[in-house]
């Protein structure tokens, strides 16, 4: 496949891009003692992109010959052509690039194929029926293996070349809880780049059934809290979604043309000095985070990009064509899911750096606040940096004690002046390594991450 | 000649069968798509895209695998690699495939000049979305939007007798609006909308009113004090708010999997008497009609909630079958997942009151354009931010308000649920009226 996508890029009259994309995704999912998914699904086809008068095209294919691409090709150069009288900011060009060269293997030694779907199929039985067993209490239980494989080839008429595979296990579990009419959920879960050994490194399915359980059944007494603006300490996970969510979509280039609230802000204060956050597709401090990728989609190494440095806005996230635009190097940024999505600027792994001080110092000091723990799965950040996330768990802190769980907590407020009120960084890092996804318009694989943090926002909350 | 999507979906049984399947079913599907999208204000490129996908069941005695392709010549493979997965699956009584049932056609799925529309006109219509914002307002920018347009066929033949097959084409915008004045960024809005028809193409109501919200939340100050009152919501709120959670509810696979709290409330009252919710697969117009389900069981109307009683789930062949009811034929997914469950074109009655009439009866209270946050299904449990938020005070609205949360329980504001307007909005699948629930925390959060 590397060789005829050359062979056609080199024939092509305008800038064009090809990628080959094959993806096997298998699922297993057991609810309430029964199966309820086995599924093994393909994907694969050809996603071309072509830039001509100063517009792109795109146009996708399953039809895999020779001819098959050479019509996709001609189609996404007619749909550019279609588009540039239309266009009112002509692409005039596209940002130099370091390509990524050759052929890039998953960085494992467990691969997933070395595990049967026997094996897989009786973890994710006995998982399921370890959380209904774990209390009375619990009325439905639910555990998923999913397993994406990925084989890209990715191909550019000026240079790029590189052979692609990647591996994305992860591993959900859910428990329902019940006390009278009173219900509630509680999930962990567990996802990373890499093979099945690596999967469980990070939780072992255990600790997610322990999780899992723990989360539904504590808060079906609990109430809910005082709404409110109030000093809190969040855990790595919503450091993570934090970065991401409401920080890191605002600087990526693409949303930043269309009136992001970080426009022009490059070189400005927009957190306290003690917040440094970037965004790599490498994996410090802890090895196989999800959004981990050697180059992204228009073949650019993923390097680490530092965005906030010591509270300064530095940089955005950049894919070729926003890069040109301010000239500056692609950060290797941009992403497409399946063969049939054209690139766009995603995030991989974003984190803060973590700082000096002891985790347990930063609850001292909080007369009342709360402990604010992980990501319920709902939420959403806007241009301005304004956004509203569910708390998976949240604890009182009463004279810098953790104490008494609160149920259905949210947290909402401008991200910036969340980064401003940062007033401790803890020593301590962790990534979120879970089994969701980022949606734009198409979905990404990425991962989220940083130290315990302190700082002060708006928690919603019932009035009296 | 190329053979059909359904003679596939019928040599693909055959294949399953060859490989051991006692029982199976083949979703087919082949589309082509066509997208002009908007980003930044621009348009950012015109993309096609020809997709071909089957999904497979097959069935071991009551044991079952899924497997799917993007790929025809694969489709042998996926049938072996199905069977396969069902003869290393534990089984379930409940894993049946429907039996065949009356299909009748719906008129008005398939626009034949869906056929001669191109590229270019797509194109024009995401340009027109950008000139209307700009004629509405300069502050306005639509930092993305699309217009796409789809023609498709799809079918699905089971070994119980289902074989059948339809074309659709579907015409779908959308538009997300910001207003930017100096440093002041408004919330962004969403809006969408969708035609089966060429000649009902109209994406100026959708852009008219994304701008009209985005430029209502720009300058909007904390809301000042916290209270606990009454929220009108608006439909868009309706969806995100009440929809989901009566949608989790009466989704019969979650009574199988015992996390719905109304699956054992059939004909009992869950809701204030002015509720009533209906879903109908052949709505004509319906941008979600069709003959039949991803089962191939025929679509009808169903009553869900009439004047606040439960009278029905929905069900595909599995809940029916589990729970001992009649399959309503809300078969839903595409070809590369298991037949889930979900709503065709889902309709809350319009009330007797107008917009103004209930926002005239609340003392203090607010009215809430968009609901960002975290509803809890099971729970029923909610908190999150109002945007475009406008404070209520003596049956007025008084001004617009940011940073404001709310917070309170779903199936404690459908039975103190205290009014429905006439008018109604058609949200893609969805028409909805404004609703207003009593009781509801607001908190003031800070400038944003």
């Amino acid at each position: 496949m590397l060789q005829l996508l050359e062979r056609i890029a080199a024939d092509a009259a305008d800038w064009t891009e090809l990628r080959f994309q094959a993806r096997q995704t298998r699922a297993l999912t057991v609810r309430n003692g029964l199966l309820e998914a086995s599924t093994s699904v393909l994907q694969k086809g050809v996603g071309v992109r072509v830039l001509a008068g100063g517009a792109f095209g795109f146009a996708s294919t399953t039809d895999l010959d020779e001819k098959g691409i050479r019509a996709a090709v001609a189609a996404a150069r007619a749909a550019a052509r279609t588009s540039a009288p239309a266009k009112r900011d002509r692409v005039e060009r596209l940002a130099d690039a370091a390509f990524g060269r050759g052929t890039f293997p998953v960085d494992t030694q467990d691969p997933l194929r070395a595990h049967s779907l026997e094996e897989k199929l009786s973890l994710t039985l006995a998982t399921e029926a370890r959380v209904r067993a774990a209390s009375a209490r619990i009325v439905s239980a639910s555990a998923t293996y999913e397993e994406i494989e990925d084989e890209k080839v990715l191909v550019t008429s000026d240079g790029a070349s590189a052979h692609v595979f990647d591996s994305k296990p992860s591993f959900r579990v859910l428990a329902g809880a019940r006390a009278g009419q009173d219900q509630s959920l509680g999930y962990d879960t567990v996802g990373v780049t890499g093979g099945w050994t690596d999967l469980f490194a990070a939780r072992s399915a255990d600790e997610l059934v322990e999780a899992a359980v723990r989360l539904a059944i504590d808060p079906l007494s609990a109430p809910q809290p005082e709404g409110g603006t109030f000093p809190v300490v969040l855990d790595p996970e919503l450091v993570g979604l934090l970065c991401h969510e409401a920080i890191g979509h605002t600087v990526e280039a693409d949303i930043v043309l269309g009136g992001a609230v970080t426009a022009g802000k490059i070189g400005q204060r927009v957190a306290s000095e003690l917040v440094t956050m970037c965004d790599s597709g490498l994996s410090p401090y802890d090895p196989h985070a999800v959004g981990t990728l050697p180059v992204d989609d228009e073949g650019v190494v993923a390097v680490r990009t530092v965005i906030i440095e010591r509270g300064i806005l530095r940089s955005y996230l950049h894919n070729r064509e926003t890069a040109a635009h301010y000239g500056v190097p692609p950060t290797g940024n941009a992403r497409a899911y399946t063969y049939s999505d054209n690139p766009i600027i995603r995030m991989r792994n974003t984190y803060i750096e973590p700082g000096e001080a002891e985790t347990a110092a930063l609850f001292e000091g909080i007369r009342q606040g709360y402990y604010l723990k992980g990501f319920a799965m709902s939420g959403q950040a806007d241009s301005n940096a304004e956004f509203m996330f569910g708390v998976r768990e949240a604890r009182r802190i009463v004279d810098g004690n953790v104490g008494a769980l609160v149920r259905g907590a949210t947290i909402s407020g401008n991200a910036f002046d969340v980064l401003k009120s940062v007033d401790a960084v803890a020593g301590d890092f962790a990534w979120e390594k879970g089994a969701g996804a980022c949606g734009k318009g198409q979905a990404a694989k990425v991962d989220a991450g940083g130290p315990h943090i302190r700082c002060r926002l708006t928690i919603g909350g019932r009035q009296e | 000649m190329n053979p059909s999507v359904l003679e596939l979906c019928r040599s693909g049984i055959a294949a399953a069968r060859r490989f051991g399947a006692t029982d199976a079913e083949v979703y087919g599907i082949s589309a082509d798509t066509t997208t002009a999208t908007i980003e930044k204000h621009d348009l950012l490129m015109a993309k096609t895209q020809r997709e071909t996908a089957f999904g497979v069941r097959a069935l071991v005695g009551n044991q079952v695998g899924f497997a799917s392709t993007n790929d025809v010549s694969d489709l042998e493979r996926a049938c072996r690699e199905a069977a396969l997965l069902a003869k290393a699956s534990p089984g379930d009584p409940s894993n049946v495939l429907p039996a065949s049932g009356p299909i009748v056609p719906v008129d008005g799925l398939y626009d034949v000049d869906a056929e001669r529309y191109t590229t270019d006109r797509a194109v024009r219509e995401a340009i027109g979305i950008l000139e209307i914002a700009e004629a509405i307002d300069r502050r306005i920018l639509i930092g993305d939007g699309e217009f796409s347009f789809r023609r498709s066929e799809r079918a699905v033949a089971n070994t119980r007798g289902v074989g059948t097959d339809e074309r659709t084409s579907l015409f779908l915008y959308s538009v997300l609006a910001t207003a930017k004045d100096g440093e002041r960024v408004s919330n962004m809005d969403y809006q969408f909308g969708a035609t089966r028809r060429v000649d009902r193409i109209d994406v100026e109501p959708i852009v008219r009113r994304a701008c009209r919200n985005a430029l209502d939340s720009l300058g909007a100050e904390p809301c000042g004090a916290s209270f606990r009152g009454s929220v009108l919501l608006s439909p868009q709120a309706v969806e995100s708010l009440l929809v989901g959670l009566i949608l989790f509810q009466v989704n019969a696979r979650n009574a199988v999997r015992r996390q719905a709290r109304w699956a054992d409330c059939l004909g009992q009252r869950v809701a204030a008497p002015t509720l009533t919710v209906v879903d109908d697969g052949r709505l004509p117009g319906g941008v979600a009609a069709s003959a039949f389900d991803r089962e191939g069981s025929p679509h009808a109307r169903l009553t869900i909630l009439e004047e606040g009683k439960l009278v029905s789930l929905l069900h595909n062949a599995y809940s029916a079958t589990a729970l001992g009811q009649q399959n309503t034929g809300h078969a839903a997914g595409s070809a590369q997942s298991v037949p889930a469950i979900g709503p065709t074109n889902l309709t809350i009655l319009p009330g007797s009151a107008t917009k103004d009439e209930l926002v005239s009866e609340i003392r203090q209270g607010l009215l809430v354009t968009r609901f960002s946050g975290n509803v809890d299904p099971v729970s029923g449990d909610f908190s999150g931010v109002a945007k475009g938020a406008q404070l209520i005070s003596n049956g007025r609205l008084e001004r617009a308000v940011t940073g404001t949360l709310i917070a309170g329980n779903v199936f404690e504001c459908l039975e103190t649920l205290s009014g429905v307007s006439r008018e109604q909005e058609t949200i893609v699948n969805l028409t909805l009226p404004y609703v207003r629930v009593e009781r509801v925390s607001v908190t003031a959060g800070t400038a944003c």
